[in-house]
């Protein structure tokens, strides 16, 4: 069952390293944007998910690595890899800078203060025109790089999936896990909730930089609006609770089912897409709070770890 | 910066901080009361208080009468819609943890967000009524604004006199201090769920309606508010209802002197850090509130 398992996986991560060799232009995009979504869903996974401290904020790492990045590239030339892995570590520090005050604390205080962190990069962005170009955007030289990026996204969505199983398969993983079902309970273990929570949430962040860092040079441009939507947190938040928060495989199933929808169905009505999104959260918490992979695992015995 | 400042500014900046801080606390104090009773944090109090905005934009584009009046069917209107979230999906959560209730919420938030898009579209739009500002000796004090604080530090003592002198009120404030001695006590500790959440709604609404005569308004406008609520009941402590009070003057006081000093884009950024420095020195609040 185990070999059954590694084999489809090895089979199906050769297939999708084969893909761009038939790929049309199309289809090279569509994957690419759905790794990103895979990685930025399982980034939220990562706080939200393992330790129950749910970030509303989580689009500001995202924008930071891409402005790091971006900037990076066009002022001081260097190669896009090694600048957005720049705007992960940019994403760390901003985490650190937030993270280390409000996570001293409970539940909403963390929740409202990545509700407000957005707002504040947006606005910081725009003002310091000289760094960022403030309003009017920043471009960056022209390059065809999907191929690459593609690879670069998907090696993304693949290591921050990876972090998840490493994380819920250990005691790591075990003591995130246990400060979110009861964080006095875990402090009376011994376990040092202050910096655990810290460490998730530095580990949340760096994806998501280095993925707004690939996004940035996938686009060409960037400016304050295109990377800092209140949608995009939305979208992660969604896909993560649909396909069930806190397991290694709900967010890469609830990013797959929810983009393809999306792409397919919803793009088209864009505020029809955003109602139908606060019904699922709704939905899910109230019905389903373990999401699908919650229901298939109580259904047919599954492991907790898949 | 260049630019000198003079005592007259200064007196302008209280002036405005004041006006704008009495809004706040009124707002602020409906989230105060969601979180005293049930341990809730609102998400989608913005919501309500976008919701409020546009009653008020629509009662005078429509009907043409003074906006000010539309207080009188937002409130009731509001305060029924929230007692019907509270019933229909807030009592859900009540007893869950609280990533249940703030999900949910934010779930709350953007649908009703969204269908204020879909319905109002998402241009901007203003109530074109009493504009201009009165003049006193060297300070301009808006009209909207004056009305405003009027407005809201009346629903403020009414909303304290009711929590203080009435049974109802003090069932409330009973129940914010524990609610397992409060139901000991015979208070039906779910209508006073019930009474809070549409309490709140309705001064969030409050809040709303003014806000629509003093500035343009968009579907997208409430989660300013709903942050701003949430420093300002962390400000004065969270759980503290006078604590309420003074942490919205504060937050007007605050916000109107770093427009002094720094550029309009910038101040806003300024009640932003104030939250992580509070949260960083005294994370219990100004007056001390129930410690998290």
């Amino acid at each position: 069952m185990r070999w059954a398992v590694l084999a489809a996986l090895a089979i199906g991560l050769l297939l999708l390293a084969l893909y761009p060799l038939v790929a049309t232009g199309y289809g090279i995009r569509f994957m690419l944007q759905l790794f990103m979504w895979v990685a930025l869903a399982q980034s939220w996974n990562l706080i939200s998910g393992l330790t129950g401290y749910v970030s509303f904020g989580h689009v500001a790492f995202f924008g930071t690595g891409a402005y790091a990045g971006a900037i990076l590239v066009t002022t001081h030339g260097w190669h896009w890899g090694p600048a957005s892995l720049a705007g992960g570590v940019a994403a760390v520090i901003l985490a650190l800078i937030i993270g280390y005050p409000c996570l001293r604390l409970k539940g909403p205080y963390f929740a409202i203060a990545m509700l407000g962190l957005n707002e504040v990069m947006r606005v910081l962005v725009s003002y310091f025109e000289g760094l960022t170009g403030g309003g009017s955007g920043l471009s960056l030289p022209t390059l065809h790089a999907s191929g690459q990026i593609y690879y670069a996204m998907g090696a993304a969505a693949l290591a921050v999936t990876g972090a998840a199983h490493l994380l819920i398969t250990s005691r790591v993983g075990l003591r995130f896990m246990t400060i979110r079902e009861d964080e006095i309970a875990a402090e009376a273990m011994g376990i040092n909730t202050e910096r655990y929570k810290l460490y998730a949430f530095l580990l949340s962040a760096f994806v998501p930089g280095v993925v707004g860092g690939f996004f940035a040079r996938d686009q060409g441009y960037i400016e304050p609006i295109s990377v800092f939507p209140l949608l995009t947190t939305i979208t992660m938040i969604v896909m993560v609770l649909f396909g069930g928060k806190g397991t290694i495989w709900g967010p890469v199933l609830g990013a797959v089912t929810l983009f393809v929808f999306q792409e397919l169905v919803w793009a088209r009505f864009l505020y029809l897409h955003q109602i139908f999104f606060g019904a699922i959260i709704v939905f899910v918490v109230l019905l389903m709070p373990r999401g699908i992979l919650g229901v298939l695992q109580e259904r047919y015995r599954l492991p907790r770890t898949i | 910066m260049g630019v000198t400042i003079t005592p007259t500014m200064v007196g302008q900046v209280v002036i405005s901080g004041l006006l704008a801080g009495a809004l706040y606390s009124m707002v602020a104090l409906g989230l105060a009361l969601i979180y005293g009773v049930m341990r809730v944090i609102n998400i989608a109090h913005g919501t309500l208080l976008m919701l409020g905005a546009y009653t008020t934009f629509w009662w005078f584009r429509l009907l043409g009468i003074n906006p000010y009046l539309s207080l009188l069917v937002a409130l009731p209107l509001m305060f029924f819609v929230g007692m019907l979230l509270q019933r229909t999906l807030v009592a859900r959560v009540v007893d869950a943890p609280e990533l249940s209730s703030l999900l949910l919420t934010f779930g709350i938030s953007i649908a009703l967000v969204n269908v204020a898009q879909l319905t109002f579209t998402s241009d901007v739009r203003s109530v074109e009524f009493l504009t201009g500002a009165f003049l006193v000796g060297p300070f301009a004090v808006s009209k909207s604004r004056l009305v405003a604080f009027a407005v809201a530090v009346a629903i403020t003592a009414i909303a304290f006199w009711f929590l203080q002198k009435t049974k109802l009120g003090k069932a409330i404030r009973a129940t914010s201090q524990s609610s397992e001695v409060a139901m000991v006590c015979g208070i039906n500790v779910h209508r006073i769920h019930l009474y809070a959440f549409g309490i709140a709604s309705a001064l969030a609404s409050a809040g709303g309606s003014l806000v629509a005569v003093m500035v343009a308004i968009q579907p997208e406008m409430g989660q300013v508010y709903t942050f701003k609520s949430f420093l300002v009941i962390v400000l004065g402590g969270a759980g503290n209802y006078p604590g309420a009070l003074l942490g919205g003057m504060l937050l007007g006081l605050v916000e109107q002197l770093a427009s002094l000093f720094l550029t309009t884009q910038l101040s806003e950024a300024v009640a932003y850090v104030l939250l992580v420095l509070v949260l960083l020195l005294r994370p219990t609040g100004l007056l001390g509130g129930r410690a998290t």
